[in-house]
Order: structure tokens, then sequence, then C-alpha cells
């Protein structure tokens, strides 16, 4: 199979994966007690006035066009409005969502440019005590709850010295980069650095999971491939130890931690929903928990098809460069 | 199930390994306390003592403002006092916003904890197991079909989709009594030991909770069972024992899951540690249905992070250790029994 006809046959496998994302999406509401009604409806209405406002959510129409029309709508990227608001519900997702890309991107490269470097080294000085150090850190950082740390580190480095702000998000990246663009350097660079102050602590909480996840993988696939006899054949070789290490074996570590990053990353969004929780970060975890509280359907859902769509796009992209990097995915 | 090879596997890691050890120790000691709750807690962590709110654990003070107000000579004066307050030997670990001894809440937490981890996981992994099973072992349409519907699941992350559940179908919760306070052995014990009496008589298992943790995560039992299954039925003796007439059921109970306990076993080890996360993440938010959880503490401690830091602390450290516990020991089964998995699933 060719790499272009592979990326065709996953391409198609998603969309099937979408579809089935948004039917179950679609059938919630009907393994959900209550009606929509009810959140629409006041308390005193009466069955003629409920009974109304069924005719205007298309609650009366029979099951089947209830779904062709959820799909048909949702295909021109009308998800509905807001039962509470009125907003638009894709208007008010994909306002949120630049938020929560921001920090779910952000505490990636946190945890991608810390925990590689740390797991090679862990590996390269086995038994050492840099080696203990990595492990150490990592297995407490596995272990701990993401939202209790971020309370933590708000106790510590905003409570007690100051350092950051304790929640919100003062601007968005590309909000400060027009910034700089409209008012000039010093107001942009002022957003930018608010932009960091606000974004830091979020990050390093919601990182920090997969930063010891990452350092993990990476140590104990560097230790196997360093106990591989290619790596003993360049060293016979006289290859210099560098050029071994980072050449030959991280290269080969790095595809089993790329499949797991993949698999890993509806943790990283839910991860993302709870800090956002802690950091009052206006994301789409704030507006999906918003939104079960009030059931807000229309909001309830455009969240829920945004969060399993991205979910479906990225690992489609992790496919695409895991199949790249290692041939014989292709091949089989 | 458990052969005399695996034993002798596990008593060598075993003893090779300080981490395994200590993994041991803090499971086991954790069990005990969710146990012996009722003998371990120091007072009844939902008595709540307005007077005593708030109180330092031992060793810390807490500075606080107070107002007192009199009238001297004919005219009222009010005067601002740092009063310190101090520590109680009662309560060790202090007390949090409503006076409950802080300890015996996280004493009982634990309890929640390990009900939800290990009950949930079975859940996750009765459902998953049967799925992963019946997809590799037939293979062909039925795999196809019950592999993308666990594609979809996947695009669900687990957090998200529980506390859709959870908030759509309501927070339904289960009393089940205390055996220890059933069997009248409780209140006796504690005034022999000189401790206050009156521990709660029932215990509130969280019903939606648990289902819901085992419904997300049946993916990763799923994914491993296929993959055995998909391996286990080339093998020789599952030919024999169809050539001999044996039932589908017969073979993928006989044959296929008994050969593939050991990567589920080591897979179970994870995921307690995993829906333990989950349950605590899904009571900081509210998505519980109990109050005596550690999750539900760290979010009442958070309102009073700058005055009494200890009350979303110690609940905390308790997730730590109980998740470092049962990560040690699944690297432990890991490493002894080797099935070739990483560790996947979280929350």
């Amino acid at each position: 199979m060719s790499y272009g006809r592979f990326l065709l046959k996953r391409g198609f496998q998603g969309i099937l994966v979408v579809w089935g994302v948004v039917s179950i999406v679609f059938m919630l509401r009907f393994i959900t007690p209550g009606s929509p009604v009810d959140a629409v409806a006041p308390l005193d209405a009466s069955a003629e006035l409920r009974q109304r406002i069924a005719e205007e959510l298309g609650l009366n129409q029979p099951l089947y066009v209830q779904y062709l029309d959820y799909l048909w709508a949702l295909l021109h990227g009308d998800m509905g409005y807001s039962y509470i608001s009125g907003i638009e519900a894709s208007q008010m997702v994909f306002t949120k969502l630049p938020a929560t890309v921001e920090l779910a991107v952000a505490s990636s490269l946190v945890a991608i440019t810390l925990s590689i470097p740390l797991g090679v080294i862990s590996a390269t000085r086995r038994h050492q005590p840099a080696d203990y150090a990595a492990t150490t850190f990592s297995l407490v950082g596995i272990s701990t709850p993401n939202f209790w740390l971020g309370i933590m580190l708000v106790l510590l480095l905003s409570v007690e010295f100051g350092l950051f702000p304790t929640s919100g998000r003062a601007y968005g990246f590309i909000e400060a980069f027009r910034i700089l663009a409209a008012q000039g350097v010093s107001p942009g660079l002022d957003a930018l650095w608010q932009w960091l102050r606000h974004i830091f602590l979020p990050a390093v909480t919601l990182g920090t999971y997969f930063t010891a996840l990452i350092t993990r993988l990476t140590r104990s696939g560097m230790l196997e491939e360093l106990g591989q006899s290619y790596v003993q054949a360049t060293r016979a070789k006289g290859l210099p130890e560098s050029l071994i290490r980072y050449k030959h074996a991280l290269r080969n570590t790095l595809i089993p931690v790329i499949t797991v990053l993949g698999l890993q990353l509806g943790t990283l969004i839910g991860g993302a929903v709870i800090t956002e929780a802690v950091f009052s970060w206006p994301g789409l975890g704030t507006t999906l928990i918003n939104a079960i509280n009030v059931r807000d359907w229309p909001i309830l859902q455009a969240t829920l098809v945004v969060i399993g769509c991205g979910f479906v796009l990225v690992n489609l992209v992790v496919d695409a460069v895991y199949a790249y990097l290692d041939p014989q995915v292709v091949a089989e | 199930m458990i052969s005399p090879r695996t034993l002798r596997n596990l008593r060598k890691e075993l003893r090779s390994s300080a981490l395994a050890k200590i993994g041991i120790v803090l499971v086991l000691a954790m069990l005990l306390v969710a146990t012996l709750a009722p003998f371990m807690a120091l007072h009844n962590p939902t008595n709540q003592n307005l007077e005593e709110n708030n109180l330092p654990p031992l060793g810390f003070s807490r500075a606080t403002e107070e107002t007192t107000s009199e009238m001297q000579n004919g005219s009222l004066v009010i005067k601002n006092e740092t009063v310190l307050v101090n520590a109680s030997a009662s309560h060790p670990l202090g007390t949090n916003s409503l006076g409950q001894d802080v300890y015996s809440r996280a004493v009982y937490g634990a309890r929640t904890s390990m009900m939800v981890g290990v009950l949930g996981t079975l859940l996750a992994a009765i459902l998953g197991v049967s799925v992963g099973l019946i997809a590799g072992f037939y293979r062909g349409r039925v795999d196809d079909a019950l592999m993308r519907f666990a594609d979809i699941s996947l695009a669900f992350p687990s957090l998200v989709l529980a506390i859709a559940l959870i908030g759509l179908w309501g927070r339904a919760a289960v009393d089940i009594p205390d055996p220890f306070v059933m069997l009248g052995v409780v209140d006796p014990v504690r005034s022999a030991l000189g401790l206050s009496t009156g521990m709660p008589d029932s215990f509130v298992l969280p019903g939606t909770v648990i289902v819901v943790v085992g419904l997300v995560n049946w993916v990763w039992f799923a994914r491993i069972a296929r993959g055995e299954a998909l391996s286990i039925r080339e093998e020789e003796y599952v030919k024999a024992a169809r050539a001999l007439g044996a039932s589908d059921l017969r073979i993928i109970g006989r044959h296929v899951l008994p050969n593939a306990t050991t990567p589920i076993l080591v897979l179970a080890t994870i995921q307690v540690a995993a829906i333990i996360l989950l349950e605590s993440s899904l009571s900081f938010l509210g998505f519980s249905g109990t109050t005596l959880s550690w999750g539900f503490d760290i979010s009442q401690g958070r309102a009073y992070l700058s005055t009494s830091w200890w009350i979303a602390t110690v609940p905390g450290l308790a997730i730590v250790f109980a998740v470092i516990g049962v990560n040690l020991v699944g690297d432990w089964l890991r490493d002894a029994l080797d099935p070739g998995i990483e560790g996947e699933g979280g929350v």
C-alpha cells in the first residue's frame, strides 16, 4: 500500500468515527431522563405551552426525522442556539476553542521539551542520582491528580509569593499579536507578557502528568534499544556514543512514544477540562460543565461534537506522522 | 491460572525491587485504613463543630482578625486584633470550614476511593474483556464492528464522557450498612481506646460513578483482550479443542481467557490507579454521589486556600500516596510477568 492510499484509508475510517461520534451525541438526549423542554419551559408552564415549546424545538417529529435534521444542520455548521443565552452554539464553541487549544498545545510543548531529554539522561545514567531523581519525579507525576497540583501551585506561587495570577486568561495568544501589530511594541509586549503569566500555571498543571509519562516511556524505550544488538554493532564499528544514542536509539524509541501519545490525547483533553475548572480558564471545559448543569442541550452537543471530532482529527495527524516515521505501518 | 513459574517470577522481582515492596506496603496500608475506617478515624467524619472550624494541624497556627466592640465611657469602641488560633491535639491534621476532622475524613475517603477503584475496574474489565475476546476470537465483521465502536468510544475522553453521563443521569448513591457498626463492635472498641463514639452506621457508595467509570474505561480492556484472543486462537491447543468438537463459548472460557489473564491483570492494576484519579476528579467537580471523598474535600478546601491550606493539602496527599502505591504494584506485576504492554489509560 502506498502512503497516499494509507492516508485515504485512514481518512475514510476517520469519517466513519466522526459519524459515530455525532450519532452518540445525538443519542445522549434519549438515554437521559427528562426532556429538553424542562430546560426551556418555566416551572409553572401549562401543558399547552410545553407542547408549543416541544414543537418549536422539533421534538414532536419522529426520531429519524430529528436525527436527519440534526445531521443535515450539522453538515451546514448549524448546531442550534443556546437555550439559556440564545447565542448560536457553533459561535459559542468556536470562540471558546482557542483557549483550550492554547492550553493543550502549551502543556504538550512543556511536556515534550522536558521529558525526552529527561528520559534519555535517565536511561544513559542508569542507577545514578540523575536517574533516581527522574524516575521519582515521573512516578510522583503520573500519580498526582492535576487539579490538586494546580491548587498547590496556586497556594505556593500565587498566594504565598504572588508570582502568578490565581486564575483567568488576560489575552488570547493571537489577540496579543493583534495588539502588537495595532498598538505598537510596548502594549504588544505587555499583552504577550500577561498572556504568558496567565497560561504558565495551567500549562504546568496540565503538562506535568505528560512530562512524567513521556519520561517513563522514553527511559524504558531507550534502555531497551541500548541493549539491542544493532547498538552493540554500531559501537563496535566505532561510532561516537552520542550518534548511537541520538540518531539510532532515540529515533527508534520515539516511535512507540508517539503511539502512546496518540492514545493519551483523550487524557490531555480530559485534563484540560479539569485544569480549566481550577484556573477559571474560559475554554471548552468550563463551557461543557456549565452546559451540563443547566441542560443547555445545543451547547452541550456542540461541545461534545467539537471535542470528539478534534480528537479524531489529531489522531489522524498522529497516524500520518507515525506512518511516515515507520513505513512498516503502511505495509501492514 | 497462576502457574508456579509466575509465582516464582513475582517473588524474584519482589526480592530485587525496593519500589515493589513500597508499593505493596502502601496498597496494604490503604486497604487496611479503608476497611477499618470506623476504628482508625478519630471522630465521626461528618460531625460538624462550628466552634472549632479551620483549626490548623499540630505544629501550626493560624492568624485571624478578630473584631471586638465594647462600650467605654458611653461610646462604642471597636478593636481589631490579630489572634492566633492554635492546633488541638484531638484534631492532629486540623479541621475544615465546618469543623469536621480532616484526618477522619481522609480515612473515610479511602473507602470511597478503594470501592470506586476496584468495582469500577471490575465492571470495565468484564465489559471490555467480553467484547475484546469476542472480537479477537471471531475476527472478520464482528471484529470490525466492535473495534470501530471502540474507536468511537475512545474519541470521548473518559473524564468528559463521565461528566456528561453523571451530569445527565444524576448522582445516584447506595447506602451500605457498615458491617462493623452492625456487629456492634465499633463503640465498645472505641470506648476502650478512649475515642469518641457514634461513627456513621452506613457508607455511601456512589453507584452512578461506579457504573460510569466502568463504562468509560472498558476500551482499554477490549484492546488488550482482543490482541490476546487473536494470537491465542491460532495456538495448537485451541485447534485441538475445536477438532474435539468444543463449542466456541467453551473454547473462549476454558482456553482463551485463562491464557490471557496476565496482561489483563496488569492492565487492571494500572486502571485502578487511573480510576482512583478519575473518581477524585469527578468528585472535585461535584459530579459524585458522596461527600466523603478526597476530591470533594479538595474542592471544599480550595475556598480557604489562603488561610487554611491543610484542608485541600491533606486529601491531595492521600490521593498521591494511594496512586503511587497502586502504580508501583502495577510496575512490579508488569516487570515480573512481562506481558508486553505499556502503561495505557489515564484520567
